[in-house]
């Protein structure tokens, strides 16, 4: 049968990989079973195989790339530069298109049709603040228990950016794009907030383009690739004319950064993707932004793995937290298990690495986390539980700065 | 062990499924065919594949193999070079990653017990606090198993100094033919008796199946320098290195490598190689500061004598990360410039370093193959590298009668056919050139004192008819023997 669709991954992509195995101890799902299906090698050879007719698109190639979180840790570490997320995303894809199912649609109306749309997430977001507020987190099924466990207080309603303009003092530095995106916006409101007020004290113009929509991260990891790719046009067209796209959650400005893969070239727009992280350190580091004198005492940072991974993002971060004032010490790198989905549909394997995450985060004794990703940070907080203050840098960066003006007034 | 084994085994299966439980047990295609190969080109078939955790296991499981007449084939991380750990006539695969346990390490007395499918780097991270570390380093390191180390005897750059695995193992846990769970040797550095230790290791799994081994630790030097010197040519690199062996110093590691791998290296890493030089020595020094500061010195001036275009001493850990992980990542770079490599494995002694290395460009040129070259130059082991498109039709075969050539050219140096990666597949046809009717005999008859009947790793390392009376080792067809 082979691979049937235009997402598939390709004989050049593929023949990269050259089984070296250098990345096997860096994939989390190896070093849980220690099996070559469970290793990005053997998830490579597995795919070639589909390609050169030697294997079917059956359960155990399904389960193989299922079992893979998505976190792209064997790509830094790859000296052949195997696109190995690109080939993930296809490989997905084909499996959808190959043997559908209810679940999996049901998923894909999910990533597409609810994340899609504003309308919708409305809906969601006063339902899960009901939960909240009635307490019914509590008895929801397990698999559900930790995503809303680690969830911020969800207000009723949170009016959409989509369409404001925000203007710096002075002339533009640059004219950024900001993405609102599908969660960031109703449930993750003051990351938002703190991004822009940042993003144009540092002396930027930020436009928030309406009609934008979901980034499509997700349903592009879930082998929903039409949608997926219907998301990234649309987007594409509603960005037009900015100098930077913007996300502040790092699974949306990686997938930002891959939209090559899902638009035709004729489309895609001229501006260059950034995560938030990159244009506030920056700043901080041209003097655009200025630096907490104040001293705040320990942050444990984590790498969210598509900040770390797909973006090789890793001083930025750094340097917003020492900029806010705090000694940042750094989380093992490996993925701490909230992989979008994953902890819905694997409760247990994320669990575990939730669990090693927070083992790790306890060591250092700080309570203050930072985390640049919204999944990465309800996965922290459900499982460190009270005591623990879980932010995004920007947002921590924010604060220290108001409490700095505070203290000066 | 009779034919190759193309049928399935539905009562071993069984059997094993019973012993370990339905998830330790792989069947599927998909599974059998990613067990299929290792790092190297050449490729076996499962029949099964087990997952195991104890050394009962592993007995049990060569019990049952070995009623139902099929061989047994053990595997780590799956990151060798030569075959080791491919199941060429089919059998079953037994993979010991998860027997990655490190128990009683003793900083007193510097060892540990560890099983075989611990990291090897792993190893020495987890042995940081104690301020030790194990020493054999292959480029693998990173992925590879200890266990692996020990069926290869591998090396790695820092084994001039330090010598190779067999210099590190003190005892080995190991299953026999017959199921038994047996330790050889012990504590001591030099066991009392026949030395069977210092058969096993080396042996490719086809002696028994090491369970645990006692490892030795070594201390962490106390300062380091590390040296990345560029030459105009190969030649000016080799000389360098044979003026330092005459001078006298023992480097801990003396690493060449050519203008080509550097640049693929350098498209990956960024790491500052010079990349328009023709070729980059790198050369490490450890001991007290004072010493090792007089040993880069006298490095450097053998160096600039060398006609060096320039010499850089990394001094922070982070420069030094960065070279090692150029050196030790080259193999991996390789893709860049085609998608399938054959790295090669061959020593000679290192006053023939400059003629061997004219040979081996000669080779590449006269195959008409993309040759790059990074190797222990400190002991004179080599390892070309082919960069080539294996979907070619007669591309690999190509390559491998130019890998030939490579290992005739330096057995003819004086050299032997393998540094550090093995015989397994890969060379035992060319055996017969190091050794004779009567060596390969001998060697017949020590697999046959361990393994009568050739229920581990079959067919590995000996050429077929080493045995005057060959006891019937399977070859199936079309395998390049």
């Amino acid at each position: 049968m082979g691979y049937q669709t235009p997402y598939a991954p390709t004989r050049t992509e593929l023949s990269n990989c050259i089984q070296c195995g250098l990345c096997l101890p860096h994939c989390p799902t190896f070093r849980l079973t220690g099996k070559e299906t469970d290793s990005p090698r053997g998830r490579l050879t597995a795919m070639s195989a589909v390609l050169d007719g030697i294997i079917e698109i059956d359960d155990t190639f399904e389960e193989t790339l299922s079992f893979c979180l998505g976190c792209r840790a064997c790509e830094p570490v790859c000296p052949s530069m195997v696109p190995y997320g690109r080939t993930l995303e296809g490989a997905r894809a084909e499996i959808a298109a190959q043997r559908g199912g209810v679940a999996r649609r049901f998923r894909a109306w999910i990533t597409v049709s609810w994340l899609g749309s504003r309308a919708m997430m409305n809906s969601i977001t006063f339902a899960t603040a009901l939960v909240q507020r009635c307490g019914l987190a509590r008895v929801a099924p397990s698999r559900f228990r930790t995503g809303l466990g680690g969830l911020r207080r969800i207000r009723w309603k949170t009016p959409s950016l989509q369409g404001k303009r925000f203007e710096p003092e002075g002339a533009p530095v640059a004219t950024v794009g900001f993405l609102v995106g599908c969660i960031m916006g109703p449930w993750f409101g003051e990351v938002h907030q703190a991004s822009i007020s940042l993003l144009v004290r540092a002396g930027y113009r930020v436009v928030v383009p309406p009609g934008q929509t979901c980034c499509g991260a997700l349903a592009a990891h879930d082998g929903a690739a039409d949608g997926a790719s219907r998301m990234a046009s649309h987007n594409v067209k509603a960005f037009g004319d900015v100098d930077y796209v913007v996300a502040d959650a790092a699974g949306c400005s990686a997938h930002l950064k891959d939209y090559a893969h899902w638009v035709p070239p004729d489309e895609m727009g001229n501006w260059q993707v950034k995560d938030i992280n990159e244009l506030i350190a920056e700043a901080i580091e041209g003097g655009r932004l200025p630096r907490s004198t104040r001293r705040r005492g320990g942050a444990a940072l984590q790498h969210p793995c598509h900040l770390r991974n797909a973006q090789r993002i890793t001083d930025q971060p750094r340097v917003i937290l020492e900029a806010a004032g705090y000694d940042p010490s750094d989380i093992d790198p490996m993925c701490c298990g909230a992989a979008g989905f994953y902890s819905i549909l694997r409760p247990e394997t994320s669990a575990h690495l939730g669990k090693n995450k927070v083992k790790e985060i306890r060591q250092t004794e700080s309570t203050v986390v930072a985390s640049a990703n919204p999944g990465c940070e309800m996965q922290l907080r459900s499982h460190l539980g009270e005591g623990y203050q879980v932010l995004h840098p920007v947002e921590l960066y924010a604060q220290a700065l108001e409490e700095d003006s505070e203290t000066t007034a | 062990m009779t034919a190759a084994l193309t049928e399935k085994k539905p009562g071993l299966r069984d059997e094993l499924i019973s012993l370990l439980g339905t998830d330790q047990v792989m069947e599927s295609a998909l599974e059998r065919h990613l067990y299929a190969k290792d790092s190297g080109v050449y490729t076996g078939n499962p029949t099964l594949v087990v997952m195991i955790h104890n050394a009962e296991e592993v007995a049990a499981v060569v019990k049952a193999a070995r009623r139902h007449d099929v061989p047994v084939v053990a595997r780590g991380a799956g990151t060798g070079l030569s075959a080791g750990a491919v199941p060429e006539v089919g059998g079953v695969v037994l993979v010991t990653t998860r027997m990655n346990s490190i128990e009683h390490i003793d900083a007193e007395n510097r060892t540990a017990w560890v099983g075989p499918g611990v990291i090897n780097l792993d190893l020495s991270n987890v042995t940081i606090p104690y301020g030790l570390h194990f020493a054999p380093d292959p480029s693998s390191q990173s992925a590879c198993t200890v266990g692996g180390n020990i069926a290869c005897n591998s090396g790695g750059p820092h084994c001039l100094s330090e010598g190779s695995t067999v210099n590190h193992v003190l005892a080995l846990e190991v299953v026999t033919d017959e199921g038994a769970i047996v330790t050889v040797g012990g504590p001591a550095p030099d066991p009392i008796g026949l030395d069977l230790r210092g058969i096993l290791v080396g042996s490719e799994g086809t002696l028994g199946i090491v369970t645990r081994a006692l490892v030795k630790l070594t201390p962490n030097a106390p300062d380091v320098r590390t040296l990345a010197v560029a030459f105009p040519t190969i030649e000016d690199a080799a000389a360098t290195v044979s003026g330092i062996i005459a001078a006298g110093l023992i480097p801990a590691a003396l690493e060449m490598m050519d203008q080509l791998m550097m640049q693929v290296i350098e498209n990956w890493l960024h790491a500052g190689l010079p990349i328009h030089a023709g070729a980059l020595l790198l050369a490490e020094v450890t001991g007290v500061t004072e010493a090792v500061d007089a040993e880069a010195q006298i490095i450097s001036r053998i160096a600039e004598e060398h006609n060096a275009l320039s010499v850089q001493v990394a001094v922070s850990s982070e420069e030094r990360a960065v070279l090692w992980k150029s050196r030790k990542s080259a193999f991996g770079a390789v893709a860049q410039a085609a998608p399938d490599y054959y790295l090669h494995d061959t020593v000679v002694p290192r006053t023939s370093l400059v003629e061997a290395m004219r040979q081996v460009y000669e080779i590449g040129k006269r195959y008409e193959i993309t040759m790059m070259n990074v190797f222990h130059a400190g002991d004179g082991n080599l390892h070309p590298l082919m960069a080539f498109d294996a979907s070619v039709p007669g591309e690999l075969d190509k390559v491998k009668a130019a890998a030939d050539e490579l290992v005739q050219i330096c057995v003819e140096q004086g050299g032997v056919l393998s540094g550090e990666h093995g015989i397994g597949i890969e060379k035992r046809h060319l055996m017969p050139l190091l050794f004779s009717d009567v060596d390969l005999d001998a060697q017949a008859r020590v697999k046959e004192v361990f393994d009568a009947e050739g229920v581990f790793n079959p067919g590995k390392i000996l050429p077929e008819g080493s045995r005057c009376f060959d006891f019937g080792r399977p070859v199936p067809e079309g395998v390049w023997v």
